[in-house]
């Protein structure tokens, strides 16, 4: 049972595991015989037989580097004693680990390691230091030379750097193995560290200042290397070692990290140590964030409301009462205003922050126990193009690819994402690819860090205008069309629509030239782009929100689908087109029926054989009309015929664009019941109050950007006395509707996998033997599907789609001259209610207005000012950040801290097909504002008709 | 410019749908409200059109009246 498990850290192999190999080699080590993949080091076979060779400067997760001199072996018929690390195993192999010399070499080794580390070493004490388990491995009892008691007698004492809030750094327990300086180039791709000086001087440098000023972004990577403690979690020195770890999963972005949650003690009082990422995750593979590996504080923060709340209205104050209490508020508060208002004048909003069984479940409640299908999600705001456009063209409403296929890309599109700050791990695999030499394209108005930074830089940076992706993307496929440069047989073969197709995006009207206007873009640079896009190998096209929040989201994502399938680039590793997404249960979430005209598996609640399903299963005879979106709600609730709420966990008056419309909506409504784990924005308007659950008390499932199902597993019990799918049921049945009984979450899994067909195979049990799953799983004899549409479609033929390019009627003006588009920045997540009540507030502690040099010069802005940014719906204030990274005419922001509100300024405006709104483009002025002192932030946030 | 929602979402539908024969994109038009707005909603849709509401695409104008058409009760 995993919530009993005893702390036992991964193996360390010593060496990274060989992919791809063709053949086997067999070796024999210690008289064991071994059979590894060809090109296994020694170190690794070794430890594959239960052979354990001393190493300090090897682990599994870098190269081998040789430098230690520790994990020395004898090979039968060669000279010298080599290192275990670099030599590869060939067939045949015999080798000899504890002859009487290596014994002897590894000893003097060791002795001149220990020479200058001193005694009172932490790690050593706490029992994770390697040196001192080393020590005892080869037998170095004493030490010839010497050994500082303190670590002020070593030979070169420093200060230790405690600036990072997460980690510090002890040089005198350090051996300049460079394994954190290799963790930082090789697997962060940072280089944010060196090894400055030589010999005894030699020391650990975060470019000359310390880790907080330096360039480190805080993964952790180094920590997790270092083989002492002198790279060591503060949070580890404060309470000790773990007595026992969790397999768990990231509750930040959609990559979907595994983490082991390091963890002291059991039962409620339980503390989380720390959190390392799973080498046997298939997302993440050992790496991790700032985010998941370190700001995990808000699970235990003194915000986390425990105990449910209700009050009259919503200018009374919250009163805490029983479960029973408030479940039987909510029902019958419900029911009231079905009775009175009719069965659609209720809905239900479900969270991409939950597990699939939990929102399995809400959408559930609102279909047969509300009785509609005014069910939506957080992803109506994000990635509802996606799903739009990939089913209308491929079939299904997900990304191809998994993340490792970026391993086998020779040309990478990226567009409208920012993968350094918003998808930092996956960013790493991408930057490691690229220093292997494939090529990059970025489309992004903003000049992103992938454009250029350590080792990587792009071939071209297309600064497309906000609001013209999808004149970009035909422009794009023009040129390759024109130019002779497409898969004619792919498209022949697999596509249908061809000839329609080829002949609308050929017109010249698509050319670069013609839509230079509209992009901003060079069309000697596009089409230098296009090109090397359809000649350079395998191209994959990565992209954010940066395409799905525009009046045009859904039309772009078929416009990448065209374009990807016009180069043969889809159905094999290393191509496709692959969603970022944002939360990490947005797949999910969508996966589980949450937009109002779909069931689970995106099959329209209008098609009979599918809601005969569920009516059969549930006794309930469904709705097959779509209901209301979130948006829909909210107009419906200013009309006065949407009267009642249930939000999980969503904070939609800060998430959702026009903030004022959203807060006069949600006055509106009768009864708002808001459950989180803190009192958010939304809940100002709530009337009831159900405490949620943190991803550490969750027993569920999370699928990821690459369809990966992953277990979420309990550390510790539901703080709050219920696990969250038990308190929607209860709400259910308190409606009447009684099948919402379950003894597990593992039954509601069950539930989908029998109703599914893409999850069928999918049960805790099998993800728990097999680690994940990528559906669609059709059985059990499926393991998943990492790579989709190899040889046919999930619809048959792809469909090509004539995307025609439609301007936003969104424009800038005399009174708004400047174009605001927003993002996110790493340090911070969403609308921050968990990263802001943890220690990553050091890096983010308000949100910034970006602005180009020249807008700025023209107003009077320098950085630091406060400035006031209004559009034609609001205005709030914020400060100024003078920046090149931005093109003239466009600002930017984030939306992570309500006191600034970025959303006050952003309108109505949304994906035609989807109703995602559009984020990146809203006009707005700036100016220098008139207000005075840190309160004017929150002072400042005004609708428009204020300021008439 | 307020306009109601059925009418600025509906318009936004109709641009997306102008480059082809006016009877295939008021099929469209229809076809895509159908899949995804509200009975409520296209009910809206058909009084603002009835009313003569200002600034109604050509196009979304007729997808409307199909939409009436294929509802069995609609107005």
């Amino acid at each position: 049972m995993t919530l009993q498990s005893i702390w036992d850290p991964e193996v360390d192999f010593g060496t990274p595991a060989v992919r791809d190999a063709v053949d086997t080699v067999s070796v024999s080590i210690d008289g064991r015989t071994v059979e590894v993949p060809e090109g296994t080091s020694v170190l690794r076979a070794a430890t594959e037989a239960g052979v354990s060779i001393p190493k300090l400067c090897a682990t599994d997760s870098l190269k081998a580097f040789g430098s230690c001199r520790m994990c020395l072996v004898e090979v039968d018929g060669a000279k010298g004693v080599p290192a275990s690390c670099t030599t590869p195993c060939s067939d045949g192999m015999v080798v000899s680990t504890q002859t009487p010399a290596v014994q002897e070499l590894r000893r003097n080794v060791m002795e001149l390691y220990l020479s200058d580390h001193p005694e009172d070493c932490d790690g050593c004490a706490r029992g994770n230091c390697e040196i001192q388990a080393m020590a005892v491995q080869v037998g170095a009892a004493e030490v010839r030379y010497g050994r500082p008691a303190t670590r002020t007698e070593v030979a070169h004492p420093h200060a230790i750097d405690e600036s990072n809030p997460y980690f510090a750094f002890d040089a005198s327990s350090c051996i300049v193995c460079s394994r954190c300086v290799r963790a930082c180039a090789d697997t962060q791709g940072t280089f944010a560290l060196t090894v400055e000086g030589r010999g005894f001087d030699s020391i650990i440098s975060a470019g000359g200042t310390d880790f907080l000023a330096s360039e480190c972004v805080s993964c952790g990577a180094c920590v997790q290397a270092c083989p002492t403690s002198a790279l060591q979690e503060k949070s580890v020195v404060q309470l000790g070692m773990p007595t026992r770890s969790v397999e768990t999963t990231c509750a930040y972005c959609g990559v979907g990290c595994s983490f082991r949650a390091d963890v002291q003690g059991d039962g409620p009082d339980a503390k989380v140590v720390r959190m390392v990422p799973s080498k046997n995750g298939g997302a993440n593979e050992g790496h991790s964030c700032v985010k998941g590996r370190f700001a995990y504080g808000y699970a235990a923060h003194k915000d986390r409301q425990l105990s449910p709340m209700v009050r009259d209205t919503i200018d009374d104050e919250w009163r805490k009462v029983s479960w029973d209490e408030a479940i039987a508020k909510v029902a019958d508060g419900f029911k009231a205003l079905q009775a009175q208002h009719g069965v659609a004048a209720i809905g239900g909003i479900s969270s991409s922050r939950c597990t699939n069984e939990e929102v399995y479940v809400v959408q559930k409640m609102v279909r047969a126990a509300f009785g509609n299908n005014n069910i939506d999600t957080c992803a109506r705001v994000c990635h509802s193009p996606t799903g739009y456009g990939l089913k209308q063209t491929f079939g299904t409403s997900a990304g191809t690819q998994d993340f490792k296929s970026v391993e086998k890309s020779d040309v990478i599109l990226l567009i409208g994402a920012n993968p350094t700050d918003a998808h930092p791990v996956f960013a790493s695999r991408m930057k490691r690819r690229l220093r292997e030499g494939a090529r990059l394209i970025v489309a992004d108005p903003r000049r992103i860090d992938l454009v250029r930074s350590p080792h990587v830089e792009a071939a071209y940076h297309l600064p497309v205008l906000p609001g013209s992706n999808v004149a970009f993307v035909n422009s794009m496929a023009h040129v390759i069309v024109t130019e002779g440069l497409h898969d004619e047989e792919f498209v022949r073969e697999r596509c249908e629509d061809a000839d329609e197709y080829l002949a609308f995006i050929a017109d010249a009207s698509n050319s670069p030239e013609a839509m230079a206007s509209a992009t901003g873009i060079d069309p000697d640079e596009l089409r230098a782009a296009a090109r090397m896009f359809a000649t350079a190998g395998n191209g994959a096209i990565y992209y954010g929100l940066g395409v799905t929040e525009h009046s045009q989201g859904s039309t772009m994502v078929m416009g990448m689908a065209n374009l990807a399938m016009v180069t043969g680039n889809i159905g094999r590793e290393g191509v496709g087109v692959n969603p970022l997404r944002g939360q990490n249960n947005v797949q999910g979430s969508c996966d589980m029926g949450s937009f109002p005209h779909e069931f689970p598996g995106y099959r329209h609640v209008s098609i009979d054989h599918v809601r005969a399903t569920y009516e059969q299963l549930w006794g309930r005879t469904l709705d097959p009309e779509p209901g209301l979106r979130i948006p829909n709600m909210f107009d419906a609730a200013l009309a006065g015929t949407f009267r009642g709420l249930y939000v999980q966990g969503e904070d939609i008056a800060q998430s959702d664009p026009n903030t004022q419309h959203v807060e006069a909506a949600l006055r509106a409504m009768d009864l708002v019941v808001v459950q989180d784990l803190f009192l958010n924005e939304t809940a100002r308007f709530a009337h009831v109050f159900l405490p949620g659950t943190s991803f550490l008390e969750k027993d569920g499932t999370f699928t990821n950007a690459e369809r990966r199902i992953n277990r979420v597993r309990p550390v510790f019990p539901s703080k709050v006395g219920m696990d969250e799918w038990e308190i929607t049921c209860a709400i259910g049945r308190a409606m009447g509707f009684d099948d919402m009984r379950y003894a597990a979450a593992s039954e509601i899994m069950d539930e989908i996998a029998a109703t599914t067909p893409t999850f069928a195979g999918v049960s805790f049990a099998r993800l728990d033997e097999l680690g994940s799953m990528q559906w669609p799983v059709y059985d059990e004899k499926s393991t998943g599907t990492p790579i989709m549409h190899i040889g046919e479609f999930v619809r048959g033929k792809g469909k090509l789609m004539e995307t025609v390019f439609v301007p936003t009627t969104e424009r800038s003006t005399r009174k708004f001259p400047l174009i605001l588009t927003t993002g996110r920045i790493l340090s911070q997540y969403n609308v921050g209610a968990q990263t802001r009540r943890t220690p990553n507030n050091t890096w983010h502690p308000e949100d910034v207005l970006e602005i180009h040099p020249a807008d700025a010069e023209v107003r009077g802005i320098s950085t630091g000012d406060l400035v006031d940014l209004s559009s034609r719906v609001g205005s709030t204030t914020l400060r100024a950040q003078v920046s090149e990274r931005m093109p003239a005419g466009v600002v930017y922001t984030t939306f992570h801290h309500p006191v600034t509100g970025a959303n006050v300024v952003t309108t109505e405006n949304s994906d035609w097909a989807t109703n995602c709104p559009e984020y990146k483009v809203t006009a707005v002025q700036v100016g220098v504002a008139n207000v005075r002192g840190e309160s004017a932030v929150a002072e400042s946030r005004e609708p428009a008709d204020s300021h008439a | 410019m307020n306009q109601p929602p059925e009418a600025r979402m509906g318009n936004d539908i109709a641009r997306q749908f102008a480059h082809l024969p006016a009877p295939e994109a008021a099929a469209a038009i229809a076809r895509h409200i159908e899949n995804f707005w509200t009975p409520s909603m296209r009910r809206t849709l058909e009084s603002l059109v009835a009313e003569g509401e200002d600034d109604l695409d050509p196009l979304l104008v007729d997808a409307a009246g199909r939409l009436a058409m294929e509802i069995p009760g609609a107005s």
